[in-house]
């Protein structure tokens, strides 16, 4: 069951992109665009070019070189829409607080360069695990990718939990399920891209990789289609939401004594 | 392979980071849920005292250099405290600014956008403050610069007391002590 082109196989590559091109539908017809163009972008593009490559892997006629130029284009594709994902989330957890805005730009920045750098370092670092520059250099590229995604993903979880920030609930769904998959695929293509693995082993990482997927897809599913538990809307009641007095005194103190 | 070690390591040691962060409560924007009540008044006299300038220099004319050294350290564990206490203010303030945020008046959404943004900007600055005083116990005589916390809990008072109106016209905000 666990082998390339079994049941199982054909399920977990099919099924999450077919869910994740009905989510973006959903998306599309409850106007949520508007608020996540990045994530619909993403959810269309890059579960057609999911299901483009599935093509080509199951066409006989299709040549294996052909398979690895369509994995380059799916790469190049999704790659980009990635980072703009991460944009976006970015935009939505600080970009509305004038006063971090300009720290997180900052720090993002600086992160992604060193990211960027330490990737390239990384990809230059192993021997080919391949006689093909086409598979090893696909390999690198995955590689890359989900190493400056880890990264500025994981910034924009410790960030907002320094300042005790609370991610909106579509945000916190697509940042979770995008962290997920971003950290299970780091790791298993790192291991194929400098571990050379066996065969049994290489397609037991692409059955990890599948499943995760599938889960993160229905995260995705579950925090932007799902309506959240009825909640108190009520407001607190009196002296529950602050302290009783006056700041009066206080602000006149402290312009006193800025002022002096 | 050691290179492969690194990296799957590395993606471990994220994915338990992220998780652990994604599960800790009060990472999701909801609606309920108040913990504004823990806020703790902050004595403004003995933080102006410990932050004045003059103070200092009064103190380092009238005592030995090593009596100085003591005695600025002493006040500056001191603030460091104040400090602490305001960037906790700060953090059950974004708390209680981010349940009012998904508030269905826009008065109260935009008042409690205000407020989110003066404590974050205090957090900041908290934190700043802090390393400051923390390099300072080290060198008690060079000087210190507190004044962005004083401006940050002054217009964070400002945007509580008007989101605590908003939200319950009787009872007014106090995020300090007489």
């Amino acid at each position: 069951m666990l082998q390339a082109h079994s049941w199982l196989w054909h399920y977990l590559w099919v099924a999450p992109n077919i869910v994740l091109l009905g989510l973006g539908l959903a998306i599309w017809k409850r106007r949520l665009w508007r608020q996540f163009p990045a994530f619909f972008a993403y959810a269309l593009l890059g579960a057609l070019s999911e299901l483009a490559v599935y093509t080509t892997d199951v066409v006989p006629s299709i040549s294996a070189e052909t398979f690895w130029r369509a994995i380059w284009t799916s790469l190049l594709i999704e790659g980009p829409l990635k980072f703009f994902l991460v944009g976006e989330i970015l935009s939505h957890t600080f970009g509305v607080y004038a006063s971090l805005k300009r720290l997180a730009s900052i720090l993002i920045r600086v992160l992604g360069v060193v990211l960027v750098l330490a990737a390239a370092v990384a990809a230059a670092y192993p021997p080919n695990d391949s006689r093909f520059g086409i598979i090893s250099g696909a390999h690198r590229l995955e590689q890359t990718i989900y190493l400056v995604e880890t990264g500025l993903l994981l910034f924009i979880f410790l960030f907002s939990a320094y300042f005790k920030l609370r991610l909106s609930r579509e945000i916190f769904g697509i940042a979770l399920g995008l962290s997920i998959s971003a950290c299970v695929h780091l790791g298993s293509w790192a291991f194929i891209a400098n571990g050379i693995p066996s065969e049994r082993t290489r397609s037991l990482l692409d059955f990890l990789n599948m499943a995760v997927y599938q889960v993160c897809v229905l995260i995705w599913c579950y925090y932007l289609l799902a309506r959240p538990r009825s909640v108190d809307v009520s407001p607190p009641p009196p002296n529950q939401n602050f302290p009783h007095s006056d700041l009066g005194d206080w602000n006149r103190e402290v312009e006193r004594l800025m002022h002096s | 392979m050691t290179l492969a070690i690194i990296l799957v390591l590395a993606a471990v040691f994220a994915l338990i980071l992220i998780l652990c962060v994604a599960l800790l409560p009060g990472t999701q924007l909801s609606r309920n849920g108040h913990r504004a009540g823990q806020i703790q008044p902050l004595d403004v006299k003995a933080f102006r005292n410990l932050a004045d300038r003059s103070e200092a220099e009064y103190l380092r004319l009238r005592l030995t250099a090593s009596e100085f050294r003591q005695v600025q350290r002493a006040r500056l564990r001191a603030l460091a405290a104040y400090v602490h206490v305001a960037s906790r203010n700060a953090d059950m303030l974004i708390h209680a600014g981010q349940t009012a945020l998904t508030s269905s008046d826009p008065h109260t959404a935009a008042a409690a956008r205000e407020l989110v943004d003066s404590a974050l900007l205090l957090r900041r600055n908290a934190t700043v403050a802090l390393l400051r005083i923390y390099v300072a116990l080290a060198w008690p005589s060079a000087g210190l610069a507190v004044t962005p916390i004083l401006e940050g809990y002054q217009r964070l008072s400002g945007s509580a007391m008007l989101l605590g109106r908003l939200q319950d016209p009787g009872s007014p905000v106090r995020i300090s002590a007489q």
